[in-house]
């Protein structure tokens, strides 16, 4: 840059900033805020990641292999076999296992049942005494129930050596005493969710007697690991799985990846939002700079030099933007990691997210992406700037707007662009790839963004007409709606810009305000037809740790044999491998009352098949997802090698978008010899009372809460509990939009009246009152509220149709039944005026200021 | 009395558990009964040392010991429990001494014993781990065998005398205080034919070895930081076994002791007033920086001995974490009733690598 621009960049660029103020900071602001929030859902996302994988890396520690067995766990004997397998250097047995602390509400221990005479090669992490660096040998094997836990934990609840850690596994309570402590070598941090205990006693506190949960293996240098695989094969079970560590790891980046992909798709609307704001703001400072273009132009300043000055102007203001913005994002992630971890948590996979994990390419990619949405918007005023006519520019009065033709040509963009969402929409579903529909959303709001100009147009028209014709008898009240609409529809294309940015916001508040809602009527429909038992009871670790404790056979047996008890149907919850996946199996046994709702067929049909034979039936989005269909077969790996179930129904379920296979009890227990269950459902014989068993039940086994138990309404509320956290995130970033949104009606209203100082200047003159200009301007705030809830109500339905029918569908597999929450829509127009209004409340009292001598100096 | 560091560390840590037995006076020792595990007590060890040649007369030095230590007395062993509870630990120590190498081979195994990899008394096995095993035949033939990739042994010993009570009244005293003591016997001249390896050479060896057999309930003192022990075979069919247990202060502890077991086989117990252990020579381990007296001098007034007994390697030294010691092979050298006298053994050196002391807290 030669020392001329220079110059020309700080007296033109800096110098404006500084006069403006209050713009430059709303223009800063939209521009943190979209990065922002795209910055904090990646480091969210990535945080998780980064979790689990850190979880993966603690537990396989430096193994090249795992084995792993899904259901109950490998029997122990198979440890020598693979030990002396060939090419296997070294190997160590694991047994895992989660244990709740009811003392802690909400927290919960990952216990990893460790071998310290084979682990040395392959830990992670060192074992010590609290107090110095030697490590009690002895006390580590001798004492049942000693644990050792990390030092994060141990100091947050300031635990000391010998004390003594109540922990609720399979219903039971037990007794953990605090003995040792667990520290990573290397710079890992440690998840304190992690404790571990000699593989012995592991085994007794988790009842794992005889079972492993994996086996770790590091190979001999130069030995090939297909080899090793498939020797590994012929002496293991069938239904062991042998892989790498980081195979798990990458399954479950691939399971969180949809629902990732969404959260960032959602956080770039922001950014989306804050475009429409610096497109406005550029051209109004073109516009009100015009006099200064010509002059440049008059003294030689070629045309690139003024789009590069205009582009600079953004340029700055996006940096400066974009800077805060990362450092917003950066204080954004810590309050979303929570919420984002929960839901993972609860839907996918128990992860806990202590400390946030960023990298260098995170900043970069939200730096330039805030950088090139701002250059992207400003590229056309900064173009209408350079294309300027010195002679007419210097001449002033000369709009930057003529573009009222232009109008029509974009509505029928508009048109084409819905369209467009249309075929999207559809090709989403019919043939995917999945992402296309994020394509159709985007065309939604691109198209009715186009509309705007036109109908603005349509409407000033409108209501200019109905003022003069219909409502003569109030023109003197309505002189300056009347004026109001005429300013609207002259200053068309920026107004339209204000408009759409705003009814983007709502389209997206809109949209997923019907996505959720409907959402939340189709499960509580569904739950209405299926959860119709009238006691649930589970163990209480359960509810933290996820089903891995088990319900004792003998309270099971008092619940079956109470006469007060017509039926008792069991569930179990658990991972088998299908080809080289897992998915989620349920098995139940049931009378034949548990209700599934079956896409097609008789579902009393399906079901007497079900219980009496060896099949499965399959979940929406499980047929969907791995493309398989009624009276097809599934093959899943067993302990006596691969075997077909056939499918005999597929079912609408809305508990995981992994989709999720049911198999009976019977045929379950028949192939896997395993009948443990997770959890109980009770149905009563009628006129019995449901309190009288439940605290009978809870007078013998559950004294000290080992069980949690839930009456047919009492879990419901809490599956909308977890239904709400679920959409928490979006919530969030659905009122940051808004809010984007809002301080763009401020910061265009601001400019408008900059801009129109002279016209209010006139208007001053010729006798209007300071409270008609007021009013002039907050009429204007109205009126593009309006148009901004009309045309954001249209898109936003548009754009829910799109979240629930196509990309939930294609992403999810859900079916979601359409359902509007009508009472909202409703006062959706009247809070977006009433904002729109509040607005313009600052600006429209700064004009109402203006002195009119200055504004007039130049006439 | 034998020990090494490891298992000293081990017994720190634990308080006097009720549930073991002591070793207490008045042991009647019972063979081959006594051969075997003595699950009672907590801790016990079978210990072969031995000199042997090779036909050119090379000379190699071995150490080959099996630790039993219990962690739940037998009282609280329940067969329905995971098979990965541990019951006793196992480990033991292999070293072989290349005196004409001048090299020093150690390593360390351990086993949880979980699928029956490690153990005590199985049939003819007394103890193993792994590949390394020590098993009795009916014949009374001891048989030992370790492999590792630097070094292996497959040695027959046969007992060229009866077992050695040390003691008085069946226990060997430690330190002052009832309990503080072991059971303790040793086959003192054992026969010794086999081969040995080192790297991947492979050698037919004979010679004699020496056998200790010990067990015993938290026998030491918290006062005492460590020992000096040797065993001796002199060429004119004698054998001679001193230890003196080192306290806080450095002096001796006055319960230390030693045993003479002549030609005949006869034993005499030797109190620690009738023998003097003076330190000639230090050696400062690179690894450890611990500084071993690697040679002595010794007096016995009474049988009118005195001898010089010096390495015949310095670094003999097993330096293994978190504890090290330094056993080794040994000449010695002297006069008897002025006549010479001469012979071989090996030497054991405790507490002088840095943790042992802090583990008296």
């Amino acid at each position: 840059m030669t020392s001329q621009s220079l110059r020309l960049f700080r007296w033109h660029v800096l110098r404006y900033i500084a006069r403006h103020r209050l713009l430059a900071l709303l223009n800063v602001l939209s521009v943190a805020l979209g990065v922002a929030v795209y910055l904090a859902i990646q480091i969210a996302n990535h945080s998780a990641n980064r979790a689990f994988a850190a979880t993966v890396d603690l537990v396989a520690g430096k193994a090249a292999l795992q084995i792993t067995a899904p259901v109950g766990g490998l029997p122990d004997a198979t440890l020598p076999a693979a030990t002396n397998c060939r090419g296997v250097a070294a190997a160590t047995p694991l047994v895992r296992g989660i244990v709740a602390l009811p003392d802690m509400p909400g927290e919960y221990l990952q216990i990893l049942g460790v071998d310290i005479f084979t682990n040395a090669p392959f830990s992670t992490f060192e074992l010590t005494d609290f107090t110095a660096r030697d490590f009690d040998v002895q006390g580590w094997l001798r004492d049942r129930d000693t644990v050792a836990v990390s030092a994060e934990f141990a100091r947050r609840y300031r635990l000391k050596s010998g004390d003594a850690l109540r922990a609720q596994v399979n219903g039971s309570n037990r007794e953990l005493r605090v003995g040792f402590i667990m520290r990573t070598s290397g710079t890992t941090s440690l998840d304190e969710h992690f404790a571990a205990m000699d593989i012995g006693w592991a085994q007794e506190l988790l009842d794992l007697r005889g079972l492993l949960s994996s086996i770790q293996l590091q190979l001999i240098e130069g030995a090939n690991r297909e080899a090793v695989i498939a020797d590994l094969r012929r002496v293991l079970p069938p239904d062991a799985t042998v892989a790498t560590p980081a195979q798990r790891g990458q399954q479950v980046e691939n399971m969180l990846a949809g629902f990732q992909l969404n959260l960032t798709a959602m956080s770039l609307v922001s950014l989306l939002v804050g475009m429409f704001l610096i497109y406005n703001t550029v051209s109004a400072s073109v516009v009100r700079r015009r006099s200064e273009i010509g002059i440049l132009r008059s003294l030689g300043v070629t045309r690139t030099e003024i789009r590069a000055l205009f582009l600079g102007e953004a340029f700055v203001l996006g940096f400066v933007g974009a800077l805060l913005g990362l450092i917003g994002g950066v204080l954004l992630a810590q309050l979303l990691v929570g919420t984002v971890s929960e839901t993972i948590s609860s839907l996918y996979v128990l992860l806990s997210v202590r400390h946030i994990a960023v990298t260098p390419l995170m900043f970069g990619s939200a730096l330039v992406l805030g950088l090139l949405s701002v250059l992207v918007a400003a590229w056309l005023p900064a173009t209408a700037a350079a294309k300027m006519d010195p002679i007419r520019a210097l001449r002033g009065g000369a709009l930057l707007e003529q573009s009222v033709n232009l109008s029509l040509t974009w509505l029928w963009a508009g048109l084409t662009c819905i369209a467009a969402a249309a075929a999207l929409s559809f090709v989403a579903l019919a043939t995917g790839p999945a992402w296309l529909g994020f394509g159709a959303a985007f065309c939604v709001l691109t198209g009715f963004s186009f509309v705007v100009p036109a109908l603005t147009l349509r409407f000033t028209a409108a209501a200019d007409r109905v003022m003069r014709v219909h409502l003569r008898r109030f023109r003197h009240h309505l002189v300056e709606a009347n004026l109001a609409s005429a300013n609207v529809a002259r200053s068309l294309i920026r107004n339209s810009v204000t408009i759409a940015a705003l009814a983007a916001a709502v389209a997206m508040a809109i949209g997923v305000s019907v996505m959720v809602f409907s959402f939340r009527q189709t499960v509580e429909s569904w739950i209405g037809e299926t959860l119709v038992a009238d006691l649930f009871i589970a163990p209480a670790s359960n509810e933290v740790a996820g089903p891995s404790s088990f319900f004792p056979p003998d309270a099971i047996n008092f619940l079956e044999t109470n006469p007060a008890v017509a039926a008792v149907d069991t569930f179990r919850e658990l991972e088998l491998p299908m080809g080289d996946k897992n998915i989620a199996v349920a098995v139940v046994r049931g009378s034949e009352r548990r209700n599934f709702r079956f896409l097609h067929g008789d579902t009393g049909k399906i079901m007497r098949r079900f219980y009496a034979e060896p099949t499965v039936i399959v979940s929406e989005s499980f047929a969907r997802r791995h493309h398989v269909r009624d009276g097809g077969n599934l093959e899943l790996r067993t302990p006596e090698g691969p075997r077909r179930l056939p499918i005999l129904g597929t079912f609408y379920d809305y508990t995981r978008d992994q989709g999720v296979v049911f198999m009976s009890q019977k045929a379950f227990v028949e192939i896997w010899k395993d009948d443990r269950v997770n959890s109980l459902a009770v149905y009563l014989r009628p006129g019995a009372a449901l309190d009288a068993l439940s605290t009978g039940f809870r007078a013998r086994f559950s004294r000290e809460g080992q069980f949690m138990m839930f009456s047919n309404g009492e879990l419901r509320k809490r599956v909308f509990e977890i239904f709400d956290q679920t959409f928490a995130v979006t919530y969030v970033l659905r009122t940051i939009a808004v809010i984007v949104a809002i301080v763009g009606i401020c910061l265009t209203l601001t400019t408008l009246i900059a801009e129109r100082s002279r016209d209010l200047g006139v208007l001053r003159a010729i006798g209007g009152s300071a409270r008609q200009i007021r009013r002039l301007l907050l009429w204007e705030s109205a009126m593009i509220g309006l148009l901004a809830a009309v045309v954001g109500v249209a898109s936003g339905l548009c754009f829910s149709l799109v979240l629930t029918g196509v990309i939930n569908r294609a992403f999810f597999g859900w079916t979601i039944q359409l359902a509007f929450p009508w009472s909202s829509l409703a006062i959706t127009p009247l809070w977006i005026i009433g904002a729109a209004v509040t607005a313009g409340v600052l600006p429209a009292w700064r004009a109402g200021r203006l002195v009119i001598a200055d504004s007039l100096r130049t006439e | 009395m034998r020990l090494s560091g490891l298992l000293l560390l081990l017994c720190v840590a634990v308080a006097i558990a009720a549930d073991w037995k002591t070793a207490e006076p008045g042991w009647r020792y019972e063979f081959p009964r006594d051969h075997h595990a003595h699950e009672e007590f907590k801790t016990e060890w079978w210990y072969f040392t031995g000199n042997v040649f090779d036909s050119a007369g090379r000379r190699f030095g071995y150490q080959l010991t099996f630790f039993r230590e219990g962690i739940r007395p037998p009282a609280e062993r329940n067969p329905e429990l995971s098979r990965f509870v541990v019951g006793d630990l196992k480990f033991a120590h292999f070293t072989v001494t290349d005196v004409a190498g001048k090299r020093f081979r150690f390593e360390q195994k351990t086993s949880r014993g979980a699928f029956g990899e490690a153990g005590f008394d199985d049939g003819e096995r007394l103890a193993w781990i792994d590949s390394w095993s020590l098993r009795m035949t009916a014949d009374g033939v001891f048989h030992v065998a370790t492999e590792t990739k630097d070094a292996a042994i497959d040695l027959e010993l046969k007992a060229a005398k009866p077992p050695a009570i040390h003691g008085d009244n069946g226990v060997s005293a430690k330190a002052a205080g009832e309990g503080h003591a072991s059971h303790y016997y040793s086959l003192t001249r054992l026969a010794t034919a086999g081969r040995l390896r080192i790297g991947e050479k492979s050698f037919d060896v004979s010679g004699d070895s020496w056998f200790d057999h010990e067990w015993a309930t938290n026998q030491l003192a918290p006062d005492q930081i460590g020992w000096d022990w040797l065993s001796l075979h002199f060429t004119d069919g004698a054998e001679l076994m001193l230890y003196e247990m080192r306290l806080t202060d450095g002096a001796p502890d006055p319960s230390s002791s030693g045993t003479w077991i002549a030609a005949d086989g006869s034993t005499t117990h030797l109190p620690s007033s009738v023998f003097r252990m003076t330190p000639t020579r230090w050696w400062t381990s690179s690894k450890r920086k611990a500084k071993y007296p690697i040679a002595w001098k010794i007096d016995i007034p009474s049988y009118g001995l005195s001898a010089e007994v010096n390495a015949v390697l310095d670094d003999q030294e097993l330096a293994l974490q978190p504890v090290a010691y330094w056993e080794g092979a040994v000449d010695v050298k002297g006069t008897r009733e002025a006549g010479p006298i001469s012979g071989r053994g090996y030497l054991e050196l405790t507490g002088y690598a840095g943790p042992l002391r802090e583990l008296n807290r």
